[in-house]
């Protein structure tokens, strides 16, 4: 029992630190005591995931009603994915806030907010779940002001009304299940209690539907997605992207964890709900990636770009098939590296340029190499060349929508139509960047590229967006074990 | 040695440009140096070789038969372009990011050809497709930016709709492999699903190969690149499409309806080519709608191959042959446009004319590529172009064996030799306009640099090719026709029997009437000096993609998805917004509960909030009471 007590210090440790934080003087010391501080979390996380599972229950009020973390084989799949990115987010943000105000209270919600995520992924129980869930969203909102404009305002208002209001849903959601569900705590193939629904499927399914929706306005799926394009420009870079990457991936965890481990797949397999959120995604997928074709501003293109990406997401989780889940997960650890490095690239282009619209960046990648090379690998990733690690996640995401049947056939097309639509919206920002033409060619061009603390953790992304595209195998086998857990398949 | 085929020039190209940021010198000779290593590994390569895991499913390299034919060819292509490129590029700048590409699409050039299954096919050919869009648009001028998008498009394109084939393809089959998906598609009944299926994969190949209906970026990309990379276009990257076709075939294998169908688009494409080129005034254009026509010709090779079912032996030898052989004199023809284009930097006919009068060698050059291509006895054209002709005609007398109706066969006779006539018209006009004519200013060449001795060498073999083909072409076929699981033919061809040369000299007599009357008479005019001009009669609106492609995919079709994908995606805002204007009367900036007195706000002007509130409260009221009446009465 007192091993299993080292659960807390993941969750507890970023809060407390976010607070110490703010005592420290210095801007040395500051960057050192941030960096530090996300890396052993971070590094600590990591070795909670390697090591045997633990459980813990914590703060007991009723039977259902009680704080309970634990570490099974979707936790540390999230946990981990996390923790890494939030830490490469980090050092990139400690260079590009420089340029921004009030950077304490920026890092104090970046460290806080880290805490929330890691109590998200490791929570077991759906009251855990929606506590660290509102949390989430109550940290993030400060990210979204910082500016202080009155369009950041605006942004952040939308932003929180959104997420409230999706939470608020799934919690109307959360009280039928209180009374259908066995217990709230999170079991693989779900805790439905079936002498309760006979007779009751279609209320159930509505219930499903009203959550999908609440939890999917998070993930940026239809009809709840109008936060993303609002809030993502007016964030600082790193935040937007810490935002597209993970944040969006906290309302996937929660579906996940809904769909999955009280509803059960073997429920919700085959009904008109199931087809119901299956179509609201694949036209998110659609209409993001059209959108963004549209934008012409850098960083709402890339917003819509992970409208559409996540709903990638959702639409291979909907499918219930272990290929649907695997290609899924695999989107979800892809997309969060591609995205990851458009949005730092972005914000590199700001900080040293400040230009923010695509037609501005002609010749860019003269002036930045690292950065745009490493724009165009996470491009090539989000259209799904090979060997990039797009190309793995589509792959499966594919076969899993063509078992479907039509649904899943037109499903397979639109992810071809909005993979178009995606080299569409990026590959042209590359090949302005890095072909301007002859006029601009041999003009002269002074070097921008960014110091280490940009061009390192772009780096690192860029090289794990390769490297999982040409060797996925060891992640597909990790999520293969969460997948036979969840379809019974031992 | 397999992998090392592939991965090893990859490597070189960071090498490469490692070294070519200290040395350019020590650059160029290391891009030879590796692109040698390569062609003499190509030669020694066998079996197979299994990665297992790459990229998921893991990929497959064949070493045998076919894939050893095409790797070799492309190896020497490679070399000699790489030699030739120091010459050609030496006033250029970027050249670092020339040969880092270059190799790196040798690397997935051979990563198609050596592949055994689909899966390895596709991820090599989308490397492919990026890493030589930066060759193309090397030149970075307005237009060659403009044309290398256009190919980019085609790539990403032509390559999605082909992974959507692969997908279901995969899924219908659950194999990749040619041979096993080849035993699966034989034994189903009801195939029209998989006839859909093919096409789709038919349409990134089909795109790549320059095949009719989605020839039209090779048109402009071809002339646009520069010329070594051209050449690299022409000989060996439209042949992966026309490869990725050849693995259609043997998943269709002796299907009479697919090869039909791949016979029309066959037929099509060598025509319109030829058309094309005998308008075009432009020595690069030309020869790029040559090579259009050319693939025509392999295409109904292969399409042949379906049609004659078991006896497909000379279908499946010529079109294999044709392949090789326009490599051959592309090459060499593409390189010699490359070597006029760095003296007069321009290759429009009329600006060129005469340049190559007093320069024997690179005479004898083009005309050995010209006379190949052509299809005249004694060299290597002639030969693939006398089996696919044969084939055809076997396919006519089968036909009338079986009593069944010639007609559509014959036509398909006729326009082929017609296709073949247009080849040798425009040809010799090209050859005429550079190498006869006069400019008055040329003088006799009597030093040669080392790129033109080495090309010389490379314009031997079409004429080894032509005279002794069954000790060269026919062991090339023997080696590569058990992929299509082609047999040997009955009989040894009798290359220069009469029977067999009737069609060239059709071809010919064909080819000279097209040349004296519709260009000499049609397409030119007497210039003031006396000199011929030739002229761009090619009407100015009839372009496919000008006038269909670009309006649809960049106009329609984005305009109506925006417009769906908007309505629909405001929907939640639009009703917030509405909210707000009705619950929070946000107008004036100020939350009014009416009908309690102590919490009413009474700005400035406050009366008339009120009345506003009033009226709509009353419009809702009787909204709201007439859907109340509806209700009761429904």
């Amino acid at each position: 029992m007192v091993g299993n007590l080292v659960l807390l210090f993941p969750v507890l440790f970023p809060i407390f630190a976010g607070f110490v934080f703010l005592m420290i003087k210095g801007q040395k010391q500051q960057q050192i005591y941030i960096f530090s501080t996300i890396l052993l979390e971070a590094l600590f996380v990591i070795y909670l995931c390697v090591t045997e599972s633990r459980k813990l229950e914590v703060w007991h009020m009723s039977k259902n009603v009680f704080l309970f973390l634990q570490t099974d084989g979707l936790s540390r799949f999230f946990a981990c994915l996390i923790s890494i990115v939030w830490c490469l987010a980090g050092v990139f943000s400690l260079e590009y806030m420089k340029h921004e105000q009030n950077t304490k209270r920026f890092f104090m919600f970046y460290i806080m907010t880290l805490g929330s995520l890691i109590g998200l992924s490791f929570s077991g129980n759906f009251f855990t779940l929606y506590l660290f869930y509102e949390m989430m969203t109550l940290l993030t909102v400060p990210f979204v002001i910082h500016s202080g404009t009155e369009e950041a305002t605006k942004a952040a208002m939308k932003y929180l009304g959104y997420s409230i209001f999706g939470a608020g849903l799934a919690l109307l959601g959360a009280f039928f299940l209180n009374y259908y569900c066995d217990s709230t705590t999170f079991m693989a193939g779900g805790t439905l209690n079936i002498a309760l629904i006979a007779g009751n499927e279609n209320t159930l399914l509505v219930i499903f539907l009203i959550m999908m929706i609440g939890f999917g306005g998070k993930a940026g799926m239809l009809p709840l997605h109008g936060w993303l394009p609002t809030a993502h420009p007016v964030a600082p870079s790193p935040a937007s992207a810490v935002l597209s990457g993970i944040i969006t991936k906290g309302g996937v965890l929660a579906i996940i964890r809904v769909a999955y481990y009280l509803f059960g797949a073997e429920f919700l397999k085959g009904t008109w709900a199931q087809k119901v959120v299956l179509s609201l995604a694949i036209f998110t997928v659609f209409m993001g990636s059209m959108l963004a074709y549209k934008e012409r501003l850098l960083k709402k293109r890339l917003a819509y770009s992970t409208v559409s990406q996540v709903s990638y997401v959702l639409f291979g989780l909907m499918l219930f098939s272990p290929l649907g889940f695997c290609g899924a997960l695999l989107q979800i650890v892809f997309h969060a590296i591609a995205k990851n490095i458009l949005f730092f690239t972005a914000g590199a282009i700001i900080y040293k340029t400040g230009k923010t619209y695509v037609n501005e960046l002609k010749g860019i990648g003269k002036e930045m190499p690292i950065v745009m090379w490493c724009f165009a690998i996470a491009s090539l990733s989000l259209v799904g060349i090979p060997p990039t690690s797009g190309f793995v996640s589509k792959w499966y995401l594919a076969q899993g929508g063509l078992d479907f049947g039509l649904l899943g056939l037109v499903g397979t097309s639109i992810l071809m139509v909005s993979a178009l639509l995606t080299a569409g919206y990026l590959l042209p920002v590359v090949a302005d960047a890095f072909f301007p033409g002859k006029a601009q060619e041999y003009y002269h061009r002074e070097k921008k590229e960014p110091c280490f603390l940009m061009t390192v953790p772009l780096s690192i992304l860029s090289g794990l967006a390769i490297l999982f595209g040409m060797f996925p195998n060891g992640m597909i086998s990790k999520i293969i074990n969460i997948s036979n857990e969840i379809f019974f398949m031992i | 040695m397999l992998p090392f085929l592939v991965f090893f020039p990859m490597i070189s190209a960071f090498i490469s440009y490692i070294i070519g940021k200290k040395n350019k010198r020590a650059r160029d000779y290391f891009c030879w140096i590796a692109t040698a290593i390569v062609f003499a590994a190509s030669i020694s390569i066998e079996g197979s070789y299994h990665i297992d895991g790459f990229c998921s499913l893991g990929i497959t390299l064949q070493g045998d038969g076919i894939h050893k034919v095409l790797a070799m060819m492309t190896a020497f292509v490679w070399f000699i372009t790489t030699v030739l490129s120091r010459d050609y590029f030496q006033k250029d700048k970027n050249r670092n990011r020339y040969y880092f590409f270059m190799l790196m699409t040798l690397g997935a050039t051979m990563g198609v050809f050596l592949s055994a299954d689909l899966y390895t096919t596709f991820i090599f050919f989308e490397m492919m497709s990026f890493t030589s869009y930066v060759l193309i648009m090397h030149r970075g001028t307005g237009e060659a930016l403009y044309a290398a998008a256009t190919y980019l498009a085609v790539a990403v394109l032509g390559g999605l709709v082909t992974l959507m084939g692969i997908f279901l393809l995969y899924h219908k089959t659950g194999t990749l492999v040619f041979y096993e998906i080849m035993e699966i598609v034989a034994q189903m009944q009801d195939k029209s699903q998989i006839y859909g299926i093919g096409i789709l994969i038919l349409f990134g190949f089909g795109a790549k190969a320059g095949m009719f209906l989605l020839h039209t970026w090779l048109v402009e990309v071809y002339p646009a690149a520069p010329a070594p990379a051209t050449a690299l276009l022409s000989c060996v990257l439209s042949k992966t499409g026309v490869y990725g076709i050849l693995i259609l075939s043997v998943i269709f294998l002796h299907d009479a309806k697919w090869g039909m169908m791949i016979v029309y688009f066959g037929v099509m494409t060598m025509l319109l080519g030829g058309i094309l080129a005998v308008f075009s005034i432009d020595l690069k254009r030309t020869l790029a709608c040559s090579s259009l026509s050319q693939i025509g010709f392999i295409l109904v090779g292969i399409g042949m191959q379906g049609v004659l079912g078991e006896h497909n032996a000379l279908a499946v030898d010529g079109s294999i042959l044709h392949l090789v052989n326009h490599t051959i004199v592309k090459l060499l023809l593409f390189m010699t446009t490359g070597m006029i284009y760095f003296h007069t930097r321009d290759l429009n006919l009329n600006h060129i004319r005469g340049y190559g009068k007093q320069k024997p060698l690179l005479k004898i050059i083009f005309l050995m590529g010209a006379l190949g291509v052509m299809g005249v006895p004694f060299w290597n054209g002639y030969i693939s172009k006398t089996l696919i002709h044969e084939s055809i005609v076997e396919e006519i007398a089968l036909l009338a064996e079986a009593g069944k109706s010639i007609t559509q066969m014959k036509i398909i006779e006729y326009l082929f030799l017609f296709a073949g006539g247009l080849t040798v018209a425009y040809m010799t006009k090209l050859f005429v306009a550079v190498f006869i004519e006069s400019n008055g200013t040329e003088k006799k060449q009597t030093k040669y640099t080392l790129s033109e001795i080495l090309l010389f060498m490379c314009a031997l073999l079409p004429v080894i090719f032509g005279i002794f083909p069954h000790q060269t072409q026919e062991h090339i076929a023997t080696i590569s026709r058990s992929f299509v699981y082609g047999h040997a033919p009955a009989h040894t061809i009798h290359y220069f029997s009469w029977v067999n040369l009737k069609g060239a000299v059709i071809s010919l007599s064909v080819g000279a009437i097209v040349y004296l009357f519709v260009i000499r008479k049609g397409l030119t005019k007497k210039g003031e000096n006396g000199e011929v001009i030739y002229l761009d009669r090619w009407p100015e609106g009839w372009n496919l993609e000008n006038q269909l492609y670009r309006p649809i995919i960049l106009g329609v079709l984005p305009f109506l998805g925006a417009l769906i994908a908007r309505t629909i995606g405001s929907i939640t805002d639009a009703i917030i917004l509405l909210c707000q204007m009705y619950i929070f009367n946000n107008k004036s900036g100020k939350v009014v509960p009416k009908e309690n007195l102590y919490f009413t706000v009474y700005p400035q002007g406050g009366k008339q909030i009120f009345k506003d509130n009033l009226s709509k409260s009353l419009l809702f009221l009787g909204a709201g009471f007439a859907f109340a009446m509806i209700y009761i009465l429904i």
